[in-house]
């Protein structure tokens, strides 16, 4: 057979599928993943019994898979499609503690690293941001030395999550990876204080800021300075390292509607308080912190005022003595701007403590050397996380990352950015940038035929009243009966509708997007390929795009015909062609009018 | 009135000379000025890319339909009512199955099978899934005939193929087995009850009981047990035997 040129159209059209195929777009979960874990495999692998290979997936991205089993706000459980369909998403991160926890060995963590570079990188903080960053670096063979001001691992999520949602030897069991992939690790050194940011520049060929958000903000109402307002920052943090906060009375009003605020309310049962209210602009159905900390915080009996902003913090003797909350109208303005509104009715809380959860500030350890915006956070690129000092770069809070597995995606980002930085390559070169966060994945699909709504299993709390006198961990996790039964829920969501239809396909690939973006990259194609299509459409019906594979396949057929002399290039097909002889033959063929016409 | 004629089309007439021509006089019956022709429509040589030699293999039927001065032509292959659909100049196909309604059953087949213990699983053919008008006529004789059916889970528009279809059997035999054996997979008795010679020899050559709708039609009564007709087609020296019996039948039929 000649050279086959196939046809213009063949190509345009395979263009067309290669494009719109979803054969290979992520479930929705992975893709609102800002780390992109595999959460369908692992999630499958684990309700099969497979834990460590369970582990073995959820390590592939991640290092930490007991603390995001247990503290991560679980985009991917938002986006999960039992959450669209029914409210009833996968309990993705409890059944990644539970693999973990069952499964996940020391030796197994892979220390895999390239060969020393000889560049050294400093990394400000050690909360998950910096971590992440100091991990990928260590990959790319870089030396790390992280400066992390407190004593211990874990940044925020050591001195903002509560011990009772986030163990602290959790935390120190998995930060060990740090250890063990060679990062150095000085705590208890500030920069800007006991090292300035301008040696930490000129001892390192690069430097990462990611020292979080930890100055706390009060808003400066009526009263805002008397004694027994505390910022959430500075009340967490006491109690995470104390398990006590002195200078709090017995009944508390926390302002916020965030999970930080939850945690101030949930923690001031846990030091000994009497009452504890909560008020916020935002009403309950609009409360910005997750469903999981409302409703455990409901359970432990917090007076929730969501939809009341405080007005004035009432005062005597230089002491809080209560706090007037006044209705809200809106929180926005037409134009979407933050401009609440008020009716006249109030109401007062007699409370002795007042906690301003209402958002944290970064500080400036650069000493001016950087902007900082809205929150002091540094202004970067948002791309690249470049500041305007080429050789630093600024990741997780301090950047404007809202959650922990986001904080991890932004250190993981910064790496990247150093990696071209050190190679003289552009910041922007060879990546892609969508999809080093989360994202909106492209697949649409029906919901598999035959799925039903069934109900997510997704903690196992102690029970409330004698969880919120101590520090102990509220969830005691899911057990192995209830992992099988919540993994088999997963609807495994993927596109690949032709490939279940079509027997021959997955004879030559895995999906329409690669066998023709095989054929356009090598304007080649195996003849029996497309000789091997049925005709029959069932790829096409099926296809949430009605892509016409079969168009192709024939298209092709004759574009192979005309490259071998009129004939088909497979050899079976001579039989055909004889067939085809004697069925125009006289001898078998006849044409008559009917009689007497 | 329309000028109509008879075209069996290839695999039909390979495999049953006998429905061909009690069909053909039972048309004739209903139609006295009805002619018809025994030709190829040329799919084959279109399904494996000779798209020029196809050009000249359907001129040729066309040159029959000219004249024989053809108007209408009543189809018994759905890859036949496709290509005429698609290529004729002037006649328009009518698939038989769509007629049969239209036109009745001879009144002595009526409730013929209404004593049959079997219940026959429908295949489509999957290059008529969306004609709708033709899978209802094949369920209106079923029902008239008196035999109980069944429809797999993939049916009408979305029939699963035999495997047959793309000329494929030559090209990848073990890739067309494994395909009729999915096929066959989904359905529920053990008889079959097709309209397309070549899906029922895909369906016999892995040994699944199946039967074309005219050998109910015109054959006798099938109860439970009974073996269906042999797989001609599996035979190529008694397909072109039957091929050259139908167009005598069909010569005969037209003469009379």
């Amino acid at each position: 057979m000649k050279h086959v040129n196939f046809s213009q159209p063949l190509y345009d059209t395979a263009q067309e599928i290669v494009d719109g195929c979803m054969g290979d777009a992520a479930p929705a979960c992975q893709s609102a993943c800002p780390m992109h874990t595999d959460v369908k495999q692992y999630v499958k692998l684990a309700a099969e019994g497979e834990y460590q290979q369970a582990v073995d997936v959820i390590r592939q991205k991640i290092f930490m898979p007991q603390v995001l089993g247990r503290i991560c706000a679980h985009p991917c459980e938002a986006a999960c499609r039992r959450n669209e369909e029914f409210s009833q998403p996968i309990s993705v991160a409890a059944i990644k503690r539970f693999v973990a926890e069952k499964a996940d060995k020391k030796e197994n963590w892979n220390l895999a690293q390239a060969p020393a570079t000889g560049k050294k990188v400093a990394v400000v903080g050690a909360g998950p941001a910096g971590a992440q960053a100091a991990v990928e670096l260590r990959r790319q063979g870089h030396a790390v030395t992280i400066f992390e001001k407190l004593k211990v691992f874990g940044g925020m999520m050591r001195v903002g999550i509560p011990e009772y949602r986030l163990p602290r030897d959790v935390i120190d069991f998995e930060y060990g990876y740090l250890d063990m992939m060679g990062v150095e690790v000085k705590f208890g050194v500030e920069v800007g204080k006991d090292i300035t940011f301008d040696e930490l520049r000129s001892d390192h060929d690069a430097v990462i800021l990611a020292h979080g958000a930890h100055v706390g903000s009060i808003i400066p109402i009526k009263g805002h300075e008397a004694e027994g307002v505390y910022s959430a920052v500075e009340y967490l943090k006491e109690i995470s390292e104390t398990r006590a906060f002195p200078r709090a009375g017995k009944r508390i009003l926390v302002i916020g509607g965030g999970d930080v605020a939850m945690d101030c309310a949930r923690s001031s049962w846990r030091i000994g308080a009497d009452e504890v209210h909560q008020c916020s602009l935002e009403e309950m159905e609009a409360l910005p912190a997750s469903q999981v900390e409302i409703d455990e915080a409901m359970e432990e009996r917090v007076a929730f005022n969501a939809g009341w902003g405080p007005k004035e913090i009432l005062v005597e003797d230089g002491k809080v003595v209560g706090v007037v909350l006044q209705k809200v109208l809106s929180i926005f303005d037409g134009d979407g701007n933050f401009s609440p509104a008020y009716s006249d009715e109030t109401r007062e809380v007699a409370v002795d403590t007042v906690i301003f959860a209402t958002g944290q500030v970064v500080a400036d350890i650069t000493d001016g050397a950087l902007e900082q915006g809205r929150g002091g956070r540094y202004v970067v690129n948002k791309d690249t996380l470049a500041t305007s000092l080429p050789d630093v770069f600024v990741a997780g809070d301090a950047s404007g990352g809202a959650i922990v597995v986001e904080a991890m995606a932004l250190g993981r980002k910064a790496a990247l950015s150093i990696e071209r930085l050190f190679t003289e390559r552009a910041l922007e070169a060879d990546r892609n940038l969508e999809e080093e966060g989360a994202y909106k994945t492209r697949l649409d699909v029906p919901l598999p035929e035959g799925t039903v709504d069934t109900p997510r299993i997704h903690h196992n709390t102690r029970p409330a009243e004698e969880r919120k006198r101590d520090f102990i961990q509220v969830d005691l996790g899911l057990t192995e009966e209830q992992v099988t039964s919540e993994g088999d829920r997963c609807l495994q969501c993927e596109c690949k509708l032709c490939m279940n239809e079509c027997v021959m396909m997955n004879d030559f690939g895995d999906c329409p997007k690669s066998l023709f973006s095989d054929f356009i990259e090598k304007k080649e194609m195996e003849p029996l390929l497309a000789y091997s299509c049925n005709a029959c459409d069932q790829c096409t019906i099926v296809c949430p795009k009605d892509f016409p594979m079969k168009s192709i396949f024939m298209g092709a057929r004759a574009d192979f015909v005309k490259a071998n002399n009129g004939h088909s290039p497979i050899p079976g097909h001579k039989a055909i062609e004889m067939h085809q002889k004697l069925g125009f033959s006289r001898i078998f063929t006849m044409a008559k009018k009917a009689v007497g016409r | 009135m329309t000028n109509k004629i008879f075209m069996p089309g290839c695999s039909l007439p390979s495999y049953n000379p006998e429905a061909v021509s009690k069909t053909a006089a039972y048309l004739k019956s209903v139609y006295p000025d009805m002619g018809a022709v025994q030709k190829c429509c040329g799919k084959p040589t279109a399904a494996i890319g000779q798209t020029e030699k196809f050009k000249e293999r359907f001129a040729d039927l066309q040159k029959d339909f000219d004249k024989v001065e053809a108007e209408e032509v009543i189809v018994a292959c759905q890859s036949c009512f496709g290509m005429i659909t698609k290529n004729a100049s002037g006649q328009k196909p009518v698939s038989l199955w769509a007629l049969l309604p239209q036109i009745g059953l001879p009144p002595e087949l009526v409730g013929k099978a209404k004593n049959s213990d079997v219940t026959f699983t429908i295949h489509d053919s999957c290059s008529t899934r969306f004609e709708t008008e033709l899978q209802e006529g094949i369920r209106w004789v079923l029902k008239e005939l008196g035999y109980k059916v069944v429809e797999p889970k993939h049916t009408r528009e979305n029939a699963r193929c035999c495997g047959f279809g793309g000329m494929v059997v030559p090209a990848n035999p073990d890739l067309a087995d494994r395909v009729i054996k999915r096929r066959v997979e989904e359905f529920e008795t053990d008889y079959v009850v097709v309209y397309c010679a070549a899906c029922r020899a895909s369906m016999m050559g892995i040994g699944t009981k199946s039967w074309h709708i005219l050998d109910l039609l015109w054959g006798p009564v099938v109860m439970q047990g009974d073996e269906p007709p042999a797989n001609v087609l599996a035979s190529p020296v008694k397909s072109w035997m039957n091929r050259y019996r139908s167009k005598v039948g069909l010569n005969r039929c037209m003469a009379c």
